[in-house]
């Protein structure tokens, strides 16, 4: 009878023994979501109180980072966009850190993962920031320089640049989250070099004319500069 | 707007040809002088965060034919205002802003309505009304001009525009009101376009050719919210404190006034709407309660001026303004087409059926209540209920400043 | 400050000298067709007007190819103390030039006036090493103020013909009497007279590393020596025809370095201008005679394509420095061809203002205004076609009064920021 007895109560001592071992793992992850949050909650306080002081939000209306949010629809202050999106990043960090508390396998190489992942999505958004914003740079110098020396439709062509940059870059952002890398590296191949394939064709054979036109042209205005105003 | 067609019984002045700026700016300057302008802006808080205002700033710093900058601070702690203030300091007229929010301007209103002044519930009207009341106590400046703070393509020119046809002491207008189209991608200003100018045609068709109507019908823009007047005006006019601001303003003003006095005027040819923030007109409480109260600001005006509404008048006038609307609606489908703007003809479809719903509550609540009146008293007649109004006005905006 | 330390063989010229009342310098780069006279010039008028002063003659030299150096050798007089010398350039100045001409042209005045501080000089000089209308009476004008009447800086003021300079005249001038209350109208002219004082002054400031020194050395001058309360007076010396600049001298690029360095000034001195609001003439010596100038063809159109082009394709940029009201008023020139000078005074405030707040990348900012330059040089050229010099100095004058009453706007939009 007692076997019996034992046969059943086996299995619930031993759940109880693992319950036992699982409770404290279970109230440090309980623990570390706690305090993550908070940590959380505080510095995206103290990083929309720091970007708004340096006056981020004027800047990013200049860079036209504001826009670009306006046309995805989103009509928060950049500064707690910002806030908002760090705050997530550290809430799903705090939950990874919190499940790897469990010290359940499973879970575990889960969190390795993401954990091994997190540099890429990092150096991803770096690329992304930085490509977004040295396309807007390199295409407005652009701009400038092609309207000084008199080039009428400087903005189709500062825009093309700016495009095929912001492409560039998406195809390394890509490259960089290896996100289908070979489809990324193919699909880009074939989009730029049909690009550039398409551009020297349609200079090539419509544009010979124009370009001798144009060269011409530059010659023949180049000369009378010397009799021209000085301007200091 | 390159035509030069006068519309009813006020003066319309077109933009035509290219004008200058310069110009126009260095004769306000001479005529200030004589009569000085004041701007009142009406602004919430918020919109110093907004995209308009930096903008709004700029243009204004570059004014210098103004005298005095009154703004009238809604939603606003007291922290906001001075960064409001800060905000508002490249621009040289004197400002003063008046902190609807504020100890003392509440203490204000308080005291109006000990007095049995009512002054209506918060809003646009109230503080506007305000702001003239502080104009007045000044006792500096002969004009008065007053914008939203809202445009994001906001040019000086416009301002300029605005005061012109006053501040011109050959003219002899006493209300200049901006007109311009509201044109985005699609056309806005629907309850102008489906409400007020198809409700006062229709009208017309049952009672005849009635003044006022004819007056309100001359203007192109009768809701729009940029208008310039003398400061006389802002001391008889009564101003509705709700939404039927710019129908009850301009009903006083066509009591108190000669249509051969009143103009409108083209304020912005090129009106720019690429960052035009999405309008606010939703076709649900907001609009709504816009539409009935001033489809009761029409009724009442003409009420007082002796026509008699009836059930069955108003019965007539829904299917009347239906028809109207349905004949306009088309004729800006057309417009749209032509123009390649967007039209969504469900939308507006819808539009028309709510502004039905709205004259349909609107004249019952008139039948009901033919009296309730949301006119704040004018300052003649505040400051004969307290004498000392003006000093204290101006003692407490002085000291908010 | 980091004194420089000359070469061995410089040095050892200095020591020969030994000590010298007056320091005139020759910065060069490349002029050896020109510079002879100007030595020879610059000879004669020290030896007629200083006869009792003790000179020498520095020149500066940025690594000229032709043999300029050797010219120079070669037209010293044996009585006068000549110091040559090369002048460091950074491998920046090489690439891009000065709009001056002189790669290096900081390094060059830097040098001199270190000289000058060595030799204990009272009085300087330095003259352009292009002018084919230098003249020995040159050396009074520069000089005479300085040891005479006690002045530290005495800027050139030249007959040009009425199309020249325009830089000067629509900006530059206009905007540092506006902002320093000075009326000094030749603020960029090259030739100089300076003090000895003042010369050690220009030695302690931060500036010798800097694009200032670098590329807008003239205005900074000008500028420090107004702003930092010297006796700043004006000579007349003429005419000015020098050699014609390099072609490849970009308009741009020379823009940019002038109203660059102009804006990065107004920095530097925001207290002292933000107070000022009128100007008043400052003294000037020379006897003002009219000079025939060459005639100078100008192909107006081209500016005005130029112009055309910002328009059609710099819209959002300028909209976005200038304001919604300004913008369109920018937009009306093309059709009504007068360009008011209120307007443009609002656009180089604009343009200050965006530069001191950082609107744009600094070189982004100057170089979109070049477009806008050009058109209101074009319609100012059109409306002084017909006029005589007289008028055409009315015109500047009436530009330089709407400069002076938009200042308010200016230090109302500056201070908040």
């Amino acid at each position: 009878m007692s076997d019996f007895l034992n046969l059943i109560l086996e299995p619930i001592r031993e759940m109880f023994m693992k319950f036992r071992e699982f409770l404290p793992n279970f109230l440090a992850m309980l623990v570390i979501l706690f305090v993550g949050f908070l940590i959380a909650a505080l510095l995206r306080r103290l990083l929309v109180r720091f970007l708004s002081a340096i006056g981020f939000d004027s800047w990013s209306d200049r860079m036209g980072f504001t826009s670009m949010m306006r046309k995805g629809d989103l009509w928060d202050k950049p500064s707690s966009m910002l806030g908002s999106f760090f705050f997530w990043i550290m809430v799903l960090i705090t939950l990874m850190t919190g499940l790897n508390a469990l010290k359940i396998h499973v879970i575990e190489n889960m969190v390795l993962q993401f954990f091994n992942y997190l540099p890429r999505a990092a150096s991803a958004l770096l690329i992304l920031v930085a490509g977004y914003l040295l396309s807007a740079f390199f295409s407005r110098t652009l701009l400038i320089a092609a309207v000084n020396a008199g080039y009428r439709y400087a903005k189709p062509v500062a825009r093309a640049v700016k495009v095929l940059l912001l492409i560039m870059t998406f195809a390394m952002v890509m490259e960089q989250l290896q996100i289908a890398p070979g489809i990324v590296l193919a699909a880009f191949s074939i989009v730029f070099g049909g690009i550039v394939a398409a551009l020297t064709i349609a200079f090539g054979v419509g544009g010979i004319d124009v370009a001798r036109k144009m060269i011409e042209s530059e010659v023949a205005e180049r000369k009378p500069e010397s009799t021209d105003v000085e301007h200091i | 707007m390159t035509d030069f067609y006068q519309t009813g019984s006020i003066t319309t002045l077109h933009q035509i040809g290219k004008t200058s700026l310069e110009r126009i700016e260095a004769e306000l300057l001479a005529y200030s002088k004589a009569r000085p302008i004041a701007l009142v802006l009406p602004a919430l808080y918020s919109e110093f965060e907004g995209p308009a205002m930096p903008g709004i700033v700029h243009e204004l710093a570059k004014v210098k034919y103004l005298n005095q900058i009154v703004l009238t601070l809604d939603q606003a702690s007291e922290s906001e205002m001075k960064k409001a203030r800060e905000f508002m300091s490249p621009v040289s007229a004197e400002i003063k802003i008046v902190h609807n929010n504020g100890r003392r301007i509440a203490e204000i209103y308080e005291m109006l309505s000990r007095n049995g002044v009512d002054a209506g519930q918060k809003g646009k009207g109230r503080s506007a009304w305000l702001a003239y009341g502080y104009i007045l106590a000044r006792g500096m400046s002969e004009i008065i001009a007053l914008h939203d703070c809202d445009i994001v393509t906001y040019s000086r020119e416009m301002l300029a525009r605005l005061c012109y046809p006053v501040a011109n002491p050959n003219m002899d207008f006493v209300f200049c009101k901006g007109y311009y189209s509201r044109v985005t991608t699609k056309m806005g200003g629907r309850v102008t376009r489906l409400l007020v100018t198809p409700l006062v045609r229709s009208i017309q068709q049952l009672i005849g050719p009635h003044p006022f109507l004819v007056f309100l019908d001359s203007f192109r823009y009768p809701l729009a919210g940029e208008f310039c007047m003398v400061t006389d005006l802002a001391r008889v006019n009564r101003i509705p404190w709700d939404w039927g601001l710019e129908v009850g303003s301009l009903a006083e003003v066509h009591r108190n006034y000669s249509a051969r006095r009143v103009c409108q005027v083209d304020i912005a040819a090129t009106y720019d709407h690429k960052h035009q923030v999405l309008s606010a007109e939703d076709v649900g409480g907001g609009l709504m309660k816009m539409a009935v109260d001033i489809c009761k600001s029409v009724f009442r005006t003409l009420a007082s001026e002796g026509v008699v509404f009836s059930d069955g008048f108003f019965n007539s006038l829904l299917l009347a303004y239906l028809r109207q609307a349905e004949d306009t609606l088309m004729k800006y489908e057309a417009d749209a087409a032509m123009n390649g703007l967007e039209f969504d003809r469900h939308e507006e479809a819808r539009a028309v059926e709510a502004f039905t719903n709205a004259i349909s509550a609107a004249s019952r609540a008139f039948s009901e209540n033919a009296l309730g009146n949301p006119l704040i008293p004018n300052w003649s007649r505040v400051s004969a209920a307290i004498p000392a109004i003006f000093e204290m006005l101006e003692a407490a905006v002085d000291a908010d400043n | 400050m980091s004194s420089i330390a000359f070469r061995a063989e410089v040095e050892a010229q200095i020591e020969a000298v030994g000590h010298a009342d007056i320091v005139v310098g020759i910065p060069s780069f490349n002029n050896a067709r020109t510079i002879g006279r100007v030595v020879r010039a610059v000879q004669a008028g020290l030896a007629k007007y200083f006869p009792d002063e003790r000179a020498v003659i520095v020149n500066s030299d940025g690594g000229s190819a032709d043999g300029t150096m050797d010219v120079v050798r070669a037209s010293s007089m044996d009585d006068f103390g000549a110091i040559l010398i090369h002048h460091r350039i950074s491998p920046v100045s090489k690439i891009s030039f000065p709009y001056s001409g002189i790669p290096g042209k900081g390094s060059a005045f830097r040098s001199i006036f270190e000289i000058a501080k060595v030799l204990g000089a009272k009085a300087c000089a330095v003259v352009d090493s292009d002018l084919r209308s230098i003249a020995p009476e040159w050396m009074e004008l520069l000089l005479k103020p300085v040891l005479e009447w006690d002045f530290d800086y005495v800027a050139p003021l030249y007959h040009r013909h009425k199309f020249d300079g325009t830089i000067t005249n629509s900006i530059i001038y206009p905007l540092t009497r506006a902002l320093y209350g000075r009326r000094v109208r030749q603020p960029i002219g090259g030739e100089f007279g300076f003090s000895g004082r003042i010369a050690k002054h220009y030695l302690e400031k931060e500036v010798w590393e800097s694009d200032v020194a670098r590329f807008g050395i003239d205005i900074w001058m000008t500028t420090t020596a107004i702003a930092d309360g010297f006796r700043v007076a004006q000579s007349f010396l003429g005419a000015k025809i020098h050699d014609p600049k390099d072609p490849g001298a970009d308009l741009v690029e020379m823009l940019y370095q002038v109203v660059g360095a102009t804006f990065e000034l107004m920095e530097t001195y925001a207290e002292i201008w933000t107070p000022i609001r009128e100007s008043r003439a400052v003294e000037t010596f020379g006897f003002e005679y009219a000079v025939g100038l060459e005639h100078v063809a100008v192909d107006t159109g081209r500016m005005l394509d130029a112009f055309r082009a910002g328009l059609e394709n710099l819209g959002e940029i300028w909209r976005e420095i200038l304001g919604e009201g300004d913008f369109r008023e920018v937009e009306k020139l093309g059709e009504t061809g007068v360009f008011p000078v209120e307007l443009w005074a609002r656009i180089v405030y604009d343009y200050a203002i965006a530069f001191h707040k950082r609107k744009l990348p600094r070189e982004h900012l100057i170089k979109s205004l070049a477009p806008l330059y050009l058109g209101k040089t074009a319609i100012f050229i059109r409306t002084i076609e017909k006029m005589e010099m007289p008028e055409v100095e009315d015109e500047i004058e009436k530009l330089c009064a709407a400069f002076e009453s938009s200042k308010d706007y200016l230090v109302a939009s500056w201070k908040r920021s």
